[in-house]
């Protein structure tokens, strides 16, 4: 039974943990091209899949469609959050970004509470069904969010490695001076980075919505600590690092609740933080750093 | 000259008119009664609920023509409400803001997290000269954590007993429902009230009626992942599963036991859980779920107070229904014991009403009669009821 029991909060975790690698990818992504962190983007990513709910509710629409409408509105908010917080806003003070962007941040989850009352929202289930293999199951809704996430990371590395876009992307990330001097519109850059992740959180959004089958804004303030501890974890600026850290961070969420209950469960978590802090600063995969 | 006239007439009719409708406002006065709770946060909705009851029984009350104060005059009651945030330092906060004005007591907080330490910061006994202590009448509505009024003699509470409630249901079910023999739990951890429920009043009262106790699950606020909890409740194959937790995860709960055939014979939920959120997020799942409540639409009064809270844009469950009952028995109180509502009897006044609470016995509630105890706690008429097609409905009335 115990056996039974740990392999099953491992398999839970590490099919949750993708959707954490999602959360953690956007953060990362935009650490990565503008060296700076948007605290709005979990906010944004459940607040893409809030507009999601609404529209279906309004114009009607089988489930699945959900995650399309959220990823379009997760690049709305992604575009708003470029420019409110990051656009206008002198780049070289290290604050300025941070306190603007944990100001979306409240201001998102405000109106999230305020539009909907802070009420549960039933949140429609794409996949349902369990795979049963006696004492051992199966989530079939937890199966599909991972491969949705899966797809989405394949989807987006091809974005960066394979197409123009991505090599500005990328050139922006290491050389802002020198890609601007090749001709790389900077702002054009920047802002289609924020709608990518943005897309990209709506779509999460919408994944966790499915998987925990509610909408709350209790989901704000949890997802964006995970997506920083998968953020650092996975090393900033390294998306195969946060794909990795997510599903180690979903796994340890469930098996250090499996051993130590879950009064105890964030301690280790944030233990786990910690020793990768310590021992391993630059995260799973750090690089070296590259010069001028 | 006959437009001087004209003019000189005017004004003196004008002059007439302020001066009757000074003297008729000199006639009504002001009586603030300040509200405090969760206004903003995860909990914002009691807060609202709370606000737009204590607002609609104000309007009810100045309608009919005020409040009658100790010196004739008559007195319009009007209500503030501030935020807390469910937090317990800004409640103490706000509740230090509200004794520094003019309000002559404080109705609140939601959070039980917050009533605890704030009754703290009130005198312990009257008339202590040795204890520095707020002495400002609070009298609570919604935050519902047992045992609370009697830190201090300056607490009073208008909140259902649970333990009474949940005795009579354990009780209830023994008699009508001897198939069910054990209870396996699930309460959620971080929240003083839930935690409370099911440590210190359901598994107590359920092991007192002789129900075999399966254990707990425990989660927290804002979890979102249950599988090791219903695992756990699958494996305990109690009768009954007894969810101490509020809507967000006791949806979350009921939803993961779906999805992994959890089906108990019985489920029972929390207090709190007995409201519109947790048929929004799970109608379907909490089908069946049965919850002792202290308000529901069953007397003309509470049909009344639903529709007025309506118009000021909150809905009455257990706990705004409370706060609409809390007004009506300050209005008893202000008239019984004489205040005045002017600035210069403000601190005779707050002792008056907190006299005038602590000598109550019984009051009238909006199902029922509600007895009161020494302690400022509120012994309140309850109903069993449970989901049923997206609605709650009364399944039991222990008083019949």
């Amino acid at each position: 039974m115990l056996i039974v029991d740990l392999v099953q909060s491992i398999v839970d975790g590490l099919l949750f943990g993708a959707t954490y690698a999602l959360i953690g990818i956007g953060f990362t992504l935009v650490f990565g091209v503008m060296h700076k962190i948007n605290m709005a983007y979990a906010a944004a990513s459940v607040g893409g899949a809030y507009l999601a709910l609404r529209v279906i509710a309004l114009i009607g629409g089988p489930a699945w469609t959900s995650l399309f409408i959220a990823a379009l509105a997760g690049g709305l908010f992604g575009l708003l959050i470029y420019w409110l917080c990051f656009r206008f806003i002198p780049l070289s003070n290290p604050l300025a970004t941070l306190m603007s962007t944990v100001g979306m941040f409240l201001l998102v989850d405000e109106i999230i509470v305020h539009t909907t009352d802070g009420m549960p929202q039933n949140y429609p289930v794409v996949v349902s069904g369990i795979l049963d293999f006696g004492e051992f199951m199966i989530r079939g809704d937890l199966v599909f969010v991972f491969l949705c996430a899966l797809l989405a990371m394949v989807v987006l590395l091809y974005l960066l490695y394979r197409t123009k876009l991505g090599m500005a992307t990328r050139a922006v990330s290491q050389q802002p001076v020198a890609a601007q001097l090749v001709g790389i519109r900077l702002d054009h850059i920047n802002a289609l980075t924020f709608i990518i992740t943005g897309m990209l959180g709506g779509f999460a959004g919408a994944l966790i919505g499915s998987a925990v089958g509610l909408l709350s804004p209790l989901l704000v303030v949890p997802l964006t600590i995970k997506g920083l501890i998968v953020t650092v974890i996975g090393g900033l600026g390294s998306i195969p690092g946060a794909i990795i850290a997510g599903l180690m961070v979903g796994m340890a969420e469930n098996v250090f609740q499996y051993f130590r209950g879950v009064t105890e469960r964030d301690i280790y978590v944030m233990l786990l933080l910690f020793v990768f802090l310590v021992f391993r600063p630059g995260g799973i995969f750090s690089s070296t750093a590259k010069r001028d | 000259m006959t437009i001087l006239r004209l003019l000189a007439g005017s004004a003196v009719v004008a002059i007439a008119v302020a001066a009757t409708s000074v003297s008729a406002t000199a006639q009504e006065r002001e009586v603030k009664l300040s509200g405090f709770g969760a206004m903003s946060g995860v909990v914002r909705s009691f807060g609202v609920n709370s606000k737009a009851a204590l607002e609609a029984a104000a309007d009810e009350i100045n309608k009919a023509g005020g409040v009658k104060l100790g010196d004739g005059t008559k007195g319009k009651l009007v209500i503030d409400y501030f935020d807390d945030r469910c937090n317990a330092e800004e409640g103490i906060s706000v509740a230090r803001r509200i004794a520094s004005s003019s309000a002559l007591v404080g109705i609140g907080p939601t959070c039980s997290n917050v009533a605890e330490p704030l009754f703290g910061i009130l005198q312990k006994k009257v008339g202590d000269a040795g204890d520095s202590g707020l002495q400002f009448p609070i009298f609570t509505d919604v935050a519902i954590k047992i045992g609370l009024a009697k830190i201090s003699e300056w607490a009073f509470r208008n909140v259902p007993d649970e333990g009474a409630m949940y005795s009579s249901l354990f009780q209830w079910l023994k008699k009508t429902r001897p198939e069910l023999k054990s209870v396996f739990g699930g309460v959620e951890e971080d929240f003083a009230h839930s935690r409370a429920s099911w440590y210190a009043v359901m598994k107590e009262v359920a092991a007192k009626e002789g129900f075999e106790i399966k254990g707990e699950a425990k989660w927290l606020l804002a979890d979102t992942n249950f599988t090791n909890q219903a695992r756990e409740a699958r494996r305990a194959e109690a009768d009954i599963i007894a969810i101490s937790a509020h809507p967000f995860t006791t949806c979350g709960m009921l939803k993961e036991m779906a999805r992994q055939g959890v089906k108990p014979k019985l489920v029972i939920g929390l207090t709190s859980s007995s409201s519109l959120e947790t048929l929004q997020g799970c109608a379907g799942e909490a089908e069946a779920i049965i919850i002792p409540t202290s308000f529901a639409p069953v007397t003309p009064e509470a049909q009344a107070a639903a529709a007025n809270a309506a118009k000021f844009k909150g809905s009455l469950d257990l706990h705004s229904g409370a706060s609409y009952e809390v007004i009506k028995i300050l209005k008893d109180v202000i008239e019984s014991e004489g205040v005045v509502a002017k600035p210069d009897t403000l601190q005779a006044d707050r002792a008056k009403i907190r006299n005038g609470l602590a000598k109550l016995t019984e009051t009238k509630g909006l199902i029922g009669v509600s007895k009161r105890t020494p302690e400022g706690e509120a012994v309140k008429p309850f109903l069993f009821v449970h989901a049923k097609a997206g609605k709650w409905e009364v399944l039991h009335n222990p008083t019949n």
